[in-house]
């Protein structure tokens, strides 16, 4: 059961002598195999957020618990997919896939299949030799995903992991990963600065605010896409049915007045 | 909270004066091989009050110094135009290159016999040898720079009827004028260092012909004494450039 | 797009060359332009010659005890590569003078780059070593000639010592650089997939900072031979210095060009060598 539970968290930064709150007593439940996005406007904290989970940042109070365990440092039940990709450049695609793996001491048959598995599911069979700086950013990308997968975790964790694609690649790498958390389902926390993005994929969305960072609202999504049927049919045909509009625009609302500080 | 640093800090000084001086004191090396550290500082004292061959301590390090400056001016005032010109000039670029390229293995001291045949061991001789130590770097500092001056920069001061000399001054030189700072300061440093290696071996004055008369003496405290001497005017100079190096890089953006 | 600019910063560092077709956007070296560039190369080389001649034994504008004529220079090559000079055969000199780089190289090497790597690694080994290097640091590798002179005579140990001193720097300076630019992202990428300490110095540590680490051995190897040729000035019984000291007593600038060529061509290769070595070790990088 890899549900993850946030438990009054707080963290806060030292910054210029006094400290400055970035997540301010969130209290949520992440349920087992569950695919949550979260979107805020910047500086909300949702990186921050993300990063505790995966134990590169501790929170300052409250307690960030993974299974029932509280997370303490970076582990293999948890992995991450960065925005920057975050292949090792001097590795070559097989190599940065299984890196994880090894860490589980995974046998060599073991590795082999989830290179050959992960490669097929990406359409990317015969880029195992390949170093990253040889294939596009989708590609690497597909690759980073693909190396957090074969460490068979519990929990994915992705930080913003399209953001620096463009556009039509993202909305490639989107219905991918649909498919890939179909076949291969996950408890997913997926950070991203597009509500499309969040609403097309995520079980649930979490809004978040800002100054300081807290959970604004959280829009079920899940039963709307099961009632329509999104995950049959094409993307650019979801976001033009009115089901997803209307969630779109009702977590568009909820932004807008939270960045409504800015005027 | 992460702990703080100093105490680590402090006991690697601790430690590095602690062994040299206890080693001295405790009589494990002979004070004729090491000087304790307090030797040292007083034969900096005695040197700068009573003349060691010929001139006071600090009158050896002036006479040095004038020629570093010397020998560096030259270096600068002609390794950045070249620099520059090979920037800015594809033709001059491909016929320069081969001659840098074989000029830069030749070691700045191997060019000491000739500076001392062509130019003396006085004034002449030394500031070659600075000379030779510091030219490369101001050269490639100043060609890189003038390479990363955009060539929509050049082409906007020509087609407002900008002259050769007037895009050299107004586009070139300030545009890769970060860079050239930053060259400076690798070139003041080979430069100095180049005129203490020439002064080992031919020059008859300056400090590093104090280190050579400390050296024939047996008297490693001589010695130590102008290294430290050395040390010190070498990181006045380094400092002073990198004053002018956050002035410029504040200035006109990173090199 | 971080690691694209993880490739241009180490163009950056590699020198003049890469940094101007960057900037200049010209589609790498088209075999047109390489052509050009070799020819106006040859050209400029030969007509250096040409005028060296010119101006020697042509029409004797220049002094031969100032600077030998072509002639001059072949036949001194010729003397010391078969009956020898200064105490040896051009082979002899070179073997030794390569046996001291070689030595204080790896020697500089060996202590530099493990000890920049742990500066850069743990910050209480960068806090405790940094204060003695910084006091240590501006004194030039040169000045150390006069203090190993006195310590250890004019023998092979003490001109090891002062390339050591030389070489020492850069190798560290740079591996300490080199470890704490480890982009971060991949640093945390290694944690989150639970690699261990020796896989994380191993894999992620190591290979990030071998770019950097290998300008520093290229710096340290031409603060060896600079080095040498000084340490060797200075007071030598053998060596390419030793050749270019006798020649400048007995003004022979025959054999101190031959000398000079000598170096310049030794140090050339060894730096060729290393590049080659860096080519294979670094194989992952972007073009």
């Amino acid at each position: 059961m890899s549900e993850i539970r946030f438990e009054a968290v707080t963290k806060s930064f030292p910054r210029g002598g006094s400290a400055f709150t970035a997540i301010d007593g969130v209290d949520f439940h992440v349920r087992d195999k569950e695919f949550i996005s979260v979107v805020g406007p910047s500086g909300c904290g949702k990186t921050t957020l993300m990063r505790m989970v995966a134990g590169l940042e501790t929170p300052s109070s409250g307690a960030v618990r993974v299974e029932g365990v509280v997370v303490r440092g970076p582990g293999p039940d948890r992995a991450v997919v960065f925005q920057q990709f975050a292949l090792f450049p001097w590795k070559t695609v097989r190599e940065n896939i299984v890196f994880g793996m090894r860490s589980k001491r995974a046998s060599r048959a073991e590795r082999d299949a989830a290179v050959a598995r992960y490669l097929k599911l990406m359409k990317m069979e015969g880029t195992e030799d390949s170093y990253p700086h040889q294939l596009s950013g989708g590609m690497q990308q597909r690759v980073a995903i693909a190396r957090s997968y074969a460490l068979d975790p519990g929990v994915l964790l992705m930080d913003e992991p399209f953001g620096a694609l463009d556009a039509q690649t993202r909305t490639i790498m989107q219905e991918e990963l649909v498919r890939l958390s179909r076949v291969n389902p996950r408890t997913v926390v997926f950070i991203t600065h597009s509500v499309e993005e969040a609403v097309y994929l995520a079980d649930r969305v979490v809004v978040m605010g800002r100054n300081p960072g807290r959970i604004r609202e959280v829009i079920d999504v899940a039963p709307v896409r099961e009632a329509e049927n999104w995950t049959d049919a094409a993307i650019d045909d979801v976001m033009e049915m009115p089901s997803f509009t209307h969630l779109r625009g009702q977590v568009w609302r909820l932004l807008r007045e939270e960045m409504g500080d800015d005027k | 909270m992460t702990r703080p640093l100093w105490p680590y800090s402090l006991a690697g000084l601790i430690l590095f004066f602690g062994l040299w001086q206890g080693a001295v004191s405790a009589g494990l090396v002979s004070a004729l091989v090491l000087p304790s550290p307090l030797e040292v500082i007083a034969r900096i004292w005695e040197m700068s009050t009573r003349p060691f061959a010929g001139f006071l301590l600090q009158e050896h390090l002036l006479s040095s110094f004038l020629r570093f400056l010397g020998g560096f001016a030259l270096a600068a005032l002609i390794g950045v135009p070249v620099g520059l010109m090979m920037g800015r000039f594809r033709l001059f670029e491909e016929i320069f290159t081969p001659l840098f390229e074989s000029y830069r293995y030749v070691a700045p001291l191997a060019w000491v016999p000739f500076a001392a045949l062509w130019f003396g061991t006085g004034i002449g001789g030394p500031i070659m040898v600075i000379f030779t130590g510091a030219f490369a770097p101001c050269v490639v500092n100043a060609y890189r720079g003038a390479s990363m001056v955009e060539q929509h920069l050049i082409e906007a001061a020509q087609t407002h009827g900008a002259g050769e000399f007037r895009i050299a001054r107004e586009v070139l030189l300030p545009g890769a004028l970060p860079s050239i700072v930053a060259g400076l300061r690798v070139a003041a440093g080979l430069g100095w260092q180049s005129l203490i290696g020439a002064e080992l071996i031919v020059v008859s004055s300056g400090i590093g012909y104090v280190m050579v008369q400390g050296q024939s003496n047996l008297s490693p405290p001589t010695v130590m004494a102008a290294m430290v001497m050395i040390g010190l005017v070498g990181l006045a100079i380094d400092y002073a450039l990198r004053f002018a190096e956050t002035r410029v890089t504040a200035k006109w953006g990173a090199a | 797009m971080r690691l694209q600019a993880y490739g241009k910063r180490i163009q950056c560092v590699r020198g003049g060359k890469f940094v101007l077709q960057a900037a200049r956007g010209q589609a790498a070296w088209g075999r047109a332009a390489f052509d050009r560039r070799t020819t106006i190369g040859i050209a400029t080389i030969a007509s250096l010659i040409v005028l060296w001649f010119l101006l020697t034994s042509a029409t004797g504008i220049v002094d031969p005890n100032r600077f030998p004529s072509p002639p001059q220079f072949v036949a001194a090559l010729v003397q010391i590569a078969t009956t020898g000079y200064a105490g040896g055969t051009l082979i002899e000199q070179v073997l030794q003078s390569l046996r001291l780089v070689a030595s204080g190289f790896a020697v500089a090497v060996a202590v530099g780059v493990p000890l920049g790597f742990a500066m850069g690694y743990d910050r209480r080994i960068e806090a405790f070593v940094n204060p003695v290097f910084l006091l240590l640091r501006p004194i030039p590798p040169l000045a150390w000639i006069p203090l190993a002179i006195v310590w250890l005579g004019l023998s092979d140990a003490s001109k090891i010592l002062v390339i050591f001193v030389a070489a020492f720097v850069p190798s560290v300076i740079n591996t300490f650089t080199g470890v704490r630019n480890v982009d971060r992202t991949l640093i945390e990428a290694g944690r989150v997939h639970g690699a261990n300490r020796r896989r994380m110095i191993g894999e992620v540590y190591l290979p990030g900072a071998l770019p950097m680490i290998f300008t520093g051995l290229r710096l340290s190897l031409q603060a060896s031979w600079t080095t040498l040729v000084a340490a060797e000035l200075v007071g030598a019984f053998l060596g390419l210095g030793r050749v270019l000291s006798t020649a400048y007593r007995d003004i022979n600038t025959a054999m101190i060009l031959v000398a000079m060529v000598t170096i310049a061509i030794a140090g050339a290769l060894s730096t060729m060598l290393l590049a080659a070595v860096e080519r294979r070790a670094i194989r992952w990088r972007a073009p």
